[in-house]
This record gives C-alpha cells, sequence and structure tokens, in this order.
C-alpha cells in the first residue's frame, strides 16, 4: 500500500520511496526515512495534495508524489 | 535548473572583514532572531519580497560589533528551488574559501529538532565556527528537555544557545557566545562523522574539488556521487540522521508525548483548510481587506489631503510670486501631495498581508489551492506571489523564487502584473470616489467598494486564464514537486510586522519623491509652455501647451475608449509608474487652474466639461473604462526590470507589455462601446 491509501487520522509506517532521485532525496531530507511512522491528517479533495504529520511538523505532499511512498502492510 | 545566481557571489563581505551568516529551515524563526540581533541597524538591498530577499544588519557587542547576513530558508544543501539554490550557491562560495563568515548562526527549531539539525550538520562540513541558535524554547511539550552544553559537544559545535525570539530571551547570550565561537579555536575534523573509514577512502580518491575543507569536499562528492547514480541514493539522508538520532537519543529526555499527535494548529485547521469552509473563509478575508481598505483609509487620507492644502497655501502666502512658486505649488506639491495621500491604503494592505504570511495562514491557503492552481498552469507557491503581487508585482515576482519548476514560476511571473498593485489603487480610489455614487446595493454592500473588488477580481480572474494558456504555450517543460511545510499557527512578532509595513511605506514614498517629483516637474514645464502671448484671448493655455499637442495628437488613437486628451497625457506619464496618472491630472488641472491653491483634483473631474457642448469630460462609463485600463496595461518600468532580471532575458518582459497593452486597449473599447450601445453615456 501506499501514503495516499491511508485515510485521515491513520498511521503508517515508510516502507520505501519509490520516486525518482531528486524528489527521494527531498523527501528523505525531510526526514521520511524507512521504518518512520507517519500520520495522514487530511486530504484536499479532486486529489489534491495531502497533509501529513511526520516527526513533529506538517507536510503538504502532492497526490502523484505522495504514491511513491510505499508503507509496511 | 537555471544557474541565475553567479553574480550574487561575495553577498555581505569585505575581505578580511568579521563577519557573520544566519542560515535555517524555514519558519525556524530565523529572520525574527535577525531583527532582534540588529534592531533597526539594517539593509534590504531592493525591494522587500516576503522571505527572499537578501537582508544585512549590524548586531551590537560589547566586545565590538559585527555584520550579519540573514540567508533565505532552506532545509539542506541540495536546492530544488531558486531560493534555495541562492543559500547553497554561497555556501559553495564559502566552502572554497571565498568571503566565508567566521561564524555561522545556525537557527533550530526546539521543537522539531532533528530534522533542523540536518542543514546545521551540513553546515557544520564547511570547519567554520557554528553556534546554534535552539529557538522557540519556550514552545517545547512539558517534560521535554534538551541539554544544550551536552548536544553542542557530541555535535562539536561551538555552542548551542536556547532561546525564544518570540519573547525576546536569550539573544544576549547568543551574541556573547558569537564573539566566543570566533575567538575560541576548534580542532577542524578531516571527514564527516557519519562516514566510516571505508568510505571516506573510497570518496577521497574521487576527490578534485578546488574546497578549502576536506570535510566538505567529501560530503559534495558524495552528494555527486548519488547525483550521478554511482552511489546508492538516500545515503547521505540516512547517514546523517542516523548520527543525529544517536546524539539526540542523548541529550534529551523526552516527556510522554507522541511526535504524531494532534497539534493545536491541526484543531484550528479542522475549519480553517476546511473543504469546503475554508476556500469560503479566504474569500470572507479578502473580501475584508479590501472593504477595510476603502472605510478606515479615510481618515488619514482627509488628514494628509487638509496638510497639502494647508502647505500649499502657506507657500503661496510666503514666497514671492514667480516661476519657482508655480513649480512648488503647482508642479511638486500637487504631484507628489496627489500621490502621499495613498499611503495609508498602502501600508494597511501590506499590513494584512504581512499578517496573513507571519501566521502561517499563506501556506494553508497554498495547500487548498495547489489543486486548483496546476489546473490553471499555476503552482500552489504562486498563491503567495500572485496575493504580494496585490501589494506590487515587485516582490511578487522576487518571491516566486520559492516556485521549484521553471515553467510554474515563468507563467506566474508573466501573468503576476495583471494582479491589481497598489499603485493602481490611487487610480480606482479616484475614479470610483468622483464617479461611483456611495449607495448600498444588495442591502449590504457599499458600491464603491463593490466595484473596487470587481476591478481586483476582473485583473485575478483573467491573469488565472491566461495562465492556463500561456502553460500551454510555453514550451518549457515541468518537473514540478509541491512539498511545503505547514508551519504552526503562530501570534505574528508586532514589531516584525510593523518593521515590514514600515519598509513598503518607506519604499513607496522614496519612488514618489524619486520619480514622481520628477515627473511633476517635466510635466509642469510641458503643460505651462509655451505660454499664450495674450493673457485675454479664449486660448486655453493648457491646449496650447506642449502637454496639450501630445495629447491632442494621441487623441484619435484613444479616443474609440471614450479618452480625452488629458488621460491621454496621463496614460503616457503612467508609463513610468502607474500612480503617476494621478498627479499628472493633478498638475494639469493645477496649470489650467493657475489659482492660488492646489485643486482638489476629485472636484475639478467631476466639474469639468466639454468647452463647446457643455456636456461633462468625464462619466461614469469613461471612469470605468479607464479604470479597465488600469486592470491590464502594462505601466510600470520598474516591473519591466524585474522582469528582465529574473527571467534573464528581454524576451519575456517584451511579450509582456505587448500583451498587456493589447488586453488594456481592446478591454477598455469594449467597456466604453458596449456602454454606449446598451444606452449609457
Amino acid at each position: 500500500m501506499t501514503l495516499t491509501d491511508l485515510s485521515p487520522g491513520e498511521t503508517g509506517i515508510i516502507l520505501n520511496i519509490e520516486a525518482d532521485t531528486t524528489l527521494s532525496n527531498r523527501l528523505r531530507e525531510l526526514g521520511l526515512l524507512d521504518g518512520i511512522a507517519v500520520r495522514m491528517v487530511k486530504m484536499a479533495p479532486l486529489k489534491g495534495p495531502v497533509e501529513i504529520k511526520v516527526h513533529h511538523s506538517y507536510l503538504s505532499i502532492r497526490w502523484d508524489d505522495a504514491q511513491t511512498i510505499r508503507l509496511q502492510s | 535548473m537555471k544557474h541565475h545566481f553567479a553574480s550574487s557571489s561575495n553577498t555581505g563581505s569585505r575581505d578580511g572583514e568579521h563577519w557573520v551568516a544566519i542560515v535555517g529551515n524555514p519558519n525556524c524563526g530565523k529572520t525574527a532572531i535577525f531583527n532582534l540581533l540588529t534592531g533597526l541597524n539594517q539593509k534590504v538591498s531592493n525591494y522587500p519580497g516576503i522571505t527572499v530577499e537578501k537582508k544585512e544588519g549590524i548586531a551590537r557587542t560589547d566586545d565590538g560589533d559585527f555584520r550579519l547576513l540573514d540567508l533565505p530558508g532552506t532545509y539542506s544543501l541540495s536546492a530544488e528551488s531558486f531560493d534555495e539554490e541562492i543559500v547553497s550557491e554561497q555556501i559553495d562560495q564559502w566552502a572554497k574559501g571565498m568571503a566565508p563568515p567566521s561564524v555561522i548562526i545556525s537557527v533550530v527549531d526546539a521543537t522539531n529538532l532533528g530534522r533542523n539539525l540536518y542543514l546545521t550538520s551540513q553546515l557544520q562540513d564547511l570547519n567554520i565556527p557554528i553556534v546554534i541558535a535552539l529557538n522557540m524554547v519556550d514552545q517545547l511539550e512539558d517534560h521535554t528537555q534538551i541539554d544544550a552544553d551536552k548536544l553542542a559537544s557530541k555535535m562539536g559545535v561551538a555552542a548551542v544557545i536556547p532561546l525564544s525570539a518570540k519573547l525576546n530571551e536569550g539573544l544576549d547570550n547568543l551574541k556573547n557566545a558569537v564573539v566566543n565561537a570566533r575567538k575560541g579555536n576548534q580542532s577542524p575534523l578531516d571527514s564527516p562523522p557519519w562516514m566510516d573509514s571505508e568510505m571516506v577512502s573510497d570518496l577521497k580518491s574521487t576527490e578534485h574539488n578546488g574546497y578549502v575543507s576536506a570535510r566538505f569536499g567529501l560530503a559534495q562528492s558524495m552528494r555527486n556521487k548519488i547525483q550521478s547514480g554511482t552511489m546508492e541514493r538516500d545515503q547521505e539522508a540516512i547517514l546523517r540522521y542516523r548520527w543525529i538520532d544517536d546524539i539526540l537519543s542523548q541529550v534529551t529526555h523526552r516527556g510522554a508525548e507522541t511526535p504524531l499527535a494532534s497539534s493545536r494548529s491541526e484543531q484550528w485547521d479542522k475549519i480553517l483548510t476546511h473543504q469546503w469552509g475554508g476556500p469560503l473563509i479566504f474569500v470572507g478575508i479578502l473580501y475584508f481587506i479590501f472593504q477595510s481598505i476603502f472605510t478606515w483609509a479615510t481618515v488619514p487620507m482627509d488628514m494628509i489631503q487638509l496638510g497639502m492644502d494647508n502647505f500649499s497655501t502657506f507657500v503661496v502666502n510666503n514666497m514671492p510670486e514667480g516661476m519657482l512658486r508655480d513649480i512648488l505649488v503647482e508642479g511638486i506639491i500637487g504631484g507628489v501631495g496627489a500621490i502621499v495621500i495613498f499611503l495609508p491604503q498602502i501600508l494597511i494592505l501590506s499590513f494584512f498581508l504581512t499578517l496573513l504570511e507571519d501566521t502561517g495562514y499563506m501556506a494553508r491557503v497554498a495547500f487548498m489551492l495547489d489543486k486548483g492552481m496546476t489546473k490553471m498552469g499555476l503552482h500552489g507557491k504562486s498563491v503567495l506571489p500572485l496575493m504580494s503581487g496585490y501589494a506590487c508585482a515587485i516582490p511578487g515576482i522576487m518571491s516566486t523564487r520559492t516556485i521549484d519548476s521553471w515553467k510554474e514560476r515563468l507563467v506566474t511571473i508573466l501573468i503576476l502584473p495583471l494582479m491589481s498593485c497598489s499603485a493602481r489603487l490611487p487610480v480606482y480610489t479616484l475614479l470610483i470616489g468622483a464617479f461611483i455614487p456611495s449607495v448600498t446595493v444588495g442591502g449590504y454592500f457599499n458600491l464603491q467598494g463593490l466595484t473596487l473588488v470587481l476591478m481586483y477580481f476582473l485583473g485575478t480572474a483573467v491573469a488565472l486564464i491566461l495562465a492556463k494558456v500561456f502553460s500551454k504555450w510555453v514550451g518549457e517543460k515541468s518537473s514540478s514537486s509541491f512539498i511545503m511545510e505547514l508551519p504552526p499557527y503562530r501570534a505574528p512578532i508586532p514589531k516584525s510586522v510593523l518593521r515590514h509595513v514600515f519598509i513598503r511605506g518607506k519604499l513607496f514614498l522614496v519612488n514618489a519623491g524619486k520619480v514622481i517629483m520628477a515627473i511633476s516637474i517635466v510635466l509642469w514645464f510641458l503643460a505651462s509652455f509655451p505660454k499664450v502671448d495674450n493673457p485675454n484671448s479664449d486660448v486655453n493655455p493648457i491646449q496650447h501647451s506642449y502637454a496639450g499637442q501630445i495629447g491632442h495628437a494621441m487623441e484619435p488613437v484613444i479616443r474609440p475608449l471614450g479618452f480625452d486628451w488629458k488621460i491621454g497625457i496621463g496614460l503616457l506619464t503612467s508609463f513610468a509608474a502607474r500612480e503617476v496618472m494621478v498627479s499628472t491630472m493633478a498638475t494639469i488641472y493645477n496649470v489650467e487652474d493657475a489659482g492660488e491653491e492646489a485643486v482638489n483634483l476629485r472636484e475639478a473631474m467631476q466639474t469639468d466639461v466639454h468647452p463647446e457642448t457643455g456636456a461633462p469630460t468625464y462619466t461614469p462609463l469613461v471612469a470605468l473604462a479607464l479604470m479597465v485600463f488600469y486592470v491590464f496595461a502594462a505601466q510600470c518600468m520598474a516591473t519591466f526590470a524585474i522582469v528582465r532580471q529574473e527571467t534573464n532575458s528581454w524576451k519575456w518582459p517584451m511579450f509582456m507589455v505587448v500583451y498587456m497593452t493589447a488586453l488594456a486597449y481592446f478591454g477598455a473599447m469594449a467597456v466604453y462601446q458596449g456602454g454606449k450601445l446598451l444606452g449609457f453615456s
């Protein structure tokens, strides 16, 4: 499953990231490492960006980018 | 990514001088700390964007002064937006030994320490003494403790200073630490502490870059190898975080908190970014801002008008008659005065925009509108530049640097001047005040306020439609991601907000002073000469003048829009800056009147009649057509210059002027001719 499969309020653990190098690098730098817990906070309508909480901060990530983040099932 | 910033090297330093750089993540309170350290001893170069500016200042300590440079916020050295590129290029220069700072202040948010220290660990590779400003310690959850001294020794930085910019606590300690860090001698490391010896020797063989610090060289060759795909990606992030997490586990004592718990801001967002409620609230806020520009600004505006009137009467009474007095009263006081009066409105608008940004609300707007914006060929991060465009296109265009993708950035720049900037406000207010009746429509809305909102709406709507068209048409590749932090809602720091508003007002006045005064004088001359030989003849002196002749020559072109020769002159002078239109009209009427004191422009325009027919020269329809012209027209040299600078080409600014002028001409024509067909005069 990927990040976008979470419903608002649900938490998942990152398995890996399948984005291209640039995006993956950026996500990693922001602390989205394998084994880290993320909580889905909000999904903007019509597959707009999703808001997640990771570590202590809230991040907005576009739907397509969020789909590259795979979670442990 | 294009490298536009090669010329920005060596920023803020002269050789051998002691200076200090402030670096940190976005939203970590970096700028607030900078403001507190420097007070008013700072210089903002060019136009103050909201965050993308280069700010320099002087911090005073008992041990002597040091110069400070505030860099834009960034998460790491691998730049994605133009903003971040400024920082990484700058740091790359320092690493090569070009005018490096003697100390770096690394500002970190104590409530999100791990991620903030990531950048700190990258800065450490420079082997320049670092002082960590551990900000927001007042906002740490109960029972969470950070051992600052232990953190400093484990990380290998000069000092860690807990402080709170919000409460103005700990700033003196920070200053002292900076002074001490410069004196203290730490033994620099040859390689990053998180790299094992095998990796070091592996990377050393590929090292061929001119970095002063071997440690930075190693980290950089690692980044290069990751970029080129010869090293497993994500390695840098994984290794650095492993190192940081290990240190943090030894120096922090956490309470029973859970990092993913719902914060107070999240509760607020249940309403403020609600699927449907959120956008509605946003529209409501916008409406409130524009309405307040009209209602709250009237009192100070009347006071300024009164002051100006008294001043010109004073000059008339106390100066000998002659050309100098005429220039002063009819040219300068009349022209500049007509502009200064709009200062209250500009201050109110900047105040609200700064407030929306500083509280963290703007990031929510970007989140809510990203989907819609991408549909229009823009970017969620286009919202803030476009909103700033309501104040002034120049800081707006500069703040597009935060947009990661070049294509979306270019489209945002191209349409941004269509957002009605505060320089149009004087034109709108003059025409609305003079020609749109102040009646209540629909029970609640003042027709004047509504007309103003309509003008803003027209510019914005057309801008969005054109964004869609341009993005299809601009051949650049789009490769944009949108990762943005939603910072916690914070009460704005009054001092910081006031500073920003003050700077905007000052810039407006300086421009009014320079451009408008020069144009007022030239215009007064053009409008006053040649003099009519026989003062008793029927010739209208202003029609007879150079300005009148130019205006009359233009009349055939602008007649279809309902404009007369006086407006024609105004349109021409507006190309220096839009607000000049108002001072131009003021100067023309002052010269025409040739009376003892400056005339009231609003009344003069209302009572102006055609010399032969006796019909009023300006009607509500003409006023409307003229406002529509101003919504679209590209009348700002400064915008042209900044677009040239930011796009690094002549092509885009030229294109912008052509499309906007065409829109203005045909838009105004449609309004005037359409209105006549419908039976309005």
